[in-house]
């Protein structure tokens, strides 16, 4: 068959389509219901998987990253004067040394110091969480300087008060002038601000890691600046009483030497610190294994959606094949004639594939468009992520013109084998 | 002149439904009709003359004897080479015109154009080659007219170009004014008489004795058979027809 038959295929086809305009519509709702939904899951759920992904991935694949948390108050053990004095938990120096001197696959212990501290400018206040980290945690988590820079090696050696912010710090303390050289007193001790970071949307890993009220702002200095200004005690005033705490390590990031040994990494921190921890006052959260159980939710997800999407371009198949079966028995007589005046019965055949593929397609069409337009729906009311790839419509469009054509096929096909004469005759 | 048929019919017998038992229509036939040929079909309802059309126009084969179709015989033709000689050897008038509704007077035109194999015109050829054929007809100011919007006279001149489409060597109308007033009847017989006289084969059923008396040959079908065949008699009135089947 040349490109010019096809054409003249495709032209009838369209023309079909516009002669009764609300019957194709009324025969599309189905194909347009279902690519919709089709577009607008697969939209969704993508959005959905970039922002899991990224929350993750933000985390290192090869990190395992060891948190200190707060015991349960029932299984405290500890004499009644220590406890009085100090309440004291988590991960110790101990810990970090042993499991860097006892496990292989371990490349790196990266620890982290974490300490709640006022962050003045005057008589502006802002509550802040304080990280001390070393410079190469800042690199691993992409924490960049979008104006100013990092601190370095040097300012940490140095123990030098120096501190990155975020923007919202800066708002929020109405600094008027450049922020950077700036200084600000965080607790007691005053620190200059080197750099602004650069991303603002995404909250820092630790702060979700240790479940750190959002509304806190964050400021990261040089670990060693910070064990020296702010050490590993806690005081926080409640009710009257003064609660002391004290954790040597508040997260340990641990680096495998590679992905793969991940697991057997977490294996063995999850023994050894059940050897010379009696509290359960830590966890380990393992990104990689969040990574392959989202991606094990994700695999349940898609399946559903395919299921959904599969039972919709059912339905819509079904309206279809319904109404072109109406169609070829009141065209009866327009397939006889045709049959006369030499049309095989593959020309019917083909004839009537494309009328319905084109309904499909059409359908389709509109269906991406209604798709599109529930998807800006649901990010206008939900706030999710939906991320919209141009082959998703491509997708749509070939799996709708697809469904069209199965449902067209055995309308076309009882086209195709009617007898000329009887449908000539046919009233 | 048998040397020359362009419609050879031997023994052609045709039965509906199972060959033993079934319902028998035609029984041996034998008609041969030469380049040129004008040829009448009558009888009685019933007769078997839609049955022997619809052979000759190779929509039905049949169930006993064979048929030769310009040398060819098509007995044995399967379903996608009989469309084929359709297309390119035969030309179809029908009694209730059978236009296709929604397309207009040229595009119903442009039918048997389109289904042409191998060498298929351009849609500008055929678009062309329509408006010539309706122009002939009579109908050059209707080309984008729906049927619906025609007179039956005119429907019929539309199907008449149709059927004149990709140049057929045989042209058959089964009753072709049989819904028709005697005016446009006559139309339509002009052009038939018209076509005939530029050299065209055509066999056409008829039930109008006095259309039928003015044909060259007719063929007289009763029972399945042919009762008679040759230059129609000259009988005054209506009744002449009648007669004729009857015996
Ligand atoms: N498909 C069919 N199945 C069974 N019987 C049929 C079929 N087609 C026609 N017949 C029968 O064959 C016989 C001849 O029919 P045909 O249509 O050839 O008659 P006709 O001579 O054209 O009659 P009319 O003048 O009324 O058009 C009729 O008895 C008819 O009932
Ligand atoms: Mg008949």
């Amino acid at each position: 068959m040349g490109l010019d038959a096809l054409f003249d295929l495709l032209r009838l086809g369209f023309e079909n389509l516009l002669r009764n305009k609300l019957r194709s519509f009324l025969t599309m709702l189905g194909m347009i219901f279902g690519v919709g939904s089709v577009i607008a899951m697969l939209s969704v759920g993508a959005g959905a998987r970039k922002e899991i992904l990224e929350r993750i991935q933000s985390l290192g694949i090869t990190n395992i990253i060891v948190n200190s948390v707060k015991p349960p108050a029932e299984t405290k053990t500890e004499t009644q004067a220590e406890q009085r004095w100090m309440d004291k938990y988590g991960l110790t120096f101990d810990d970090r040394e042993l499991l860097d001197a006892t496990c292989p696959s371990i490349d790196r212990v990266l620890p982290v110091n974490l300490v709640k501290q006022p962050v003045w400018r005057g008589s502006r206040r802002v509550d802040a969480s304080v990280f001390g980290v070393l410079p190469e945690h800042l690199a691993m988590f992409h924490l960049e300087a979008g104006r100013g820079r990092v601190f370095n090696e040097l300012d940490a050696v140095e123990c030098k008060q120096v501190c990155l912010v975020r923007q919202g710090l800066v708002d929020e303390l109405q600094l008027l002038e450049d922020p950077i050289g700036a200084r600000v007193n965080v607790g007691r001790e005053s620190f200059e601000i080197v750099g602004v970071l650069a991303d603002q949307a995404f909250r820092s890993h630790t702060q979700k890691a240790l479940a750190i009220d959002g509304r806190t702002q964050e400021v990261y200095v040089p670990y060693t600046t910070s064990m020296r200004t702010f050490g590993t005690m806690t005081f926080v005033q409640k009710a009257g009483s003064e609660e002391r705490t004290m954790v040597e390590l508040d997260q340990m990031i641990v680096v495998a030497k590679s992905a793969d040994l991940v697991r057997p990494t977490a294996r063995i921190i999850a023994n050894v610190l059940e050897r010379s921890h009696k509290r359960k006052d830590y966890e380990i959260v393992v990104p990689l294994e969040l990574l392959q159980q989202s991606e094990r939710t994700q695999a349940v997800f898609n399946a559903v959606m395919l299921v959904i999407a599969a039972i919709s371009l059912l339905v819509g198949g079904i309206g279809i094949a319904n109404i072109m079966l109406a169609t070829i028995t009141e065209r009866t007589r327009e397939i006889g004639v045709r049959r006369a005046m030499g049309a095989r019965r593959r020309d019917i055949l083909l004839q009537f594939l494309t009328e319905t593929a084109t309904i499909g397609v059409v359908g389709g069409l509109f269906g991406c468009l209604f798709g599109l337009a529930a998807i800006r729906a649901v990010v206008l009311y939900t706030g999710w992520q939906a991320v919209i790839e141009p082959h998703f419509v491509i997708v749509a469009l070939a799996i709708s013109g697809g469904v069209a054509i199965l449902a067209g096929l055995y309308p076309a096909r009882r086209a195709a084998a009617m007898d000329p004469i009887g449908a000539l005759r046919y009233q | 002149m048998s040397g020359d048929a362009i419609v050879r019919l031997s023994g052609v017998g045709k039965v509906y439904g199972d060959p033993a038992h079934g319902l028998v229509v035609l029984r041996a036939v034998d008609v041969a009709i030469a380049r040129g040929e004008f040829v009448g079909l009558v009888g009685a309802s019933g007769s078997g003359k839609t049955t022997m059309m619809n052979i000759l126009g190779c929509l039905d084969r049949p169930t006993t004897g064979t048929y030769a179709l310009a040398g060819e015989d098509v007995s044995k033709l399967d379903d996608d080479r009989l469309s084929d000689l359709r297309n390119r050897a035969i030309g179809f008038v029908f009694q209730s015109f059978q236009l296709i509704p929604e397309l207009t007077v040229r595009e119903n035109v442009e039918l048997p154009l389109g289904y042409v194999r191998g060498a298929r015109a351009t849609r500008a050829k055929r678009r062309a080659r329509a408006e010539e054929l309706l122009a002939s007809v009579g109908l050059a100011q209707r080309l984008g007219h729906k049927p619906a919007q025609l007179s039956g006279g005119e429907c019929q001149r539309v199907a008449i170009a149709r059927a004149l489409a990709n140049e057929p060597a045989l042209i058959l109308a089964d009753e072709p004014t049989g819904n028709l007033d005697t005016k446009s009847g006559e139309d339509v017989m002009q052009i038939l008489f018209g076509l005939h006289a530029a050299g065209r084969t055509i066999v056409m059923v008829t039930h109008n004795p006095e259309i039928a008396a003015r044909l060259p040959r007719v063929v007289a079908m009763g029972d399945g058979r042919v009762v008679r065949d040759g230059p129609p008699r000259k009988l005054a009135g209506s009744a002449a027809i009648g007669a004729e089947e009857a015996s």
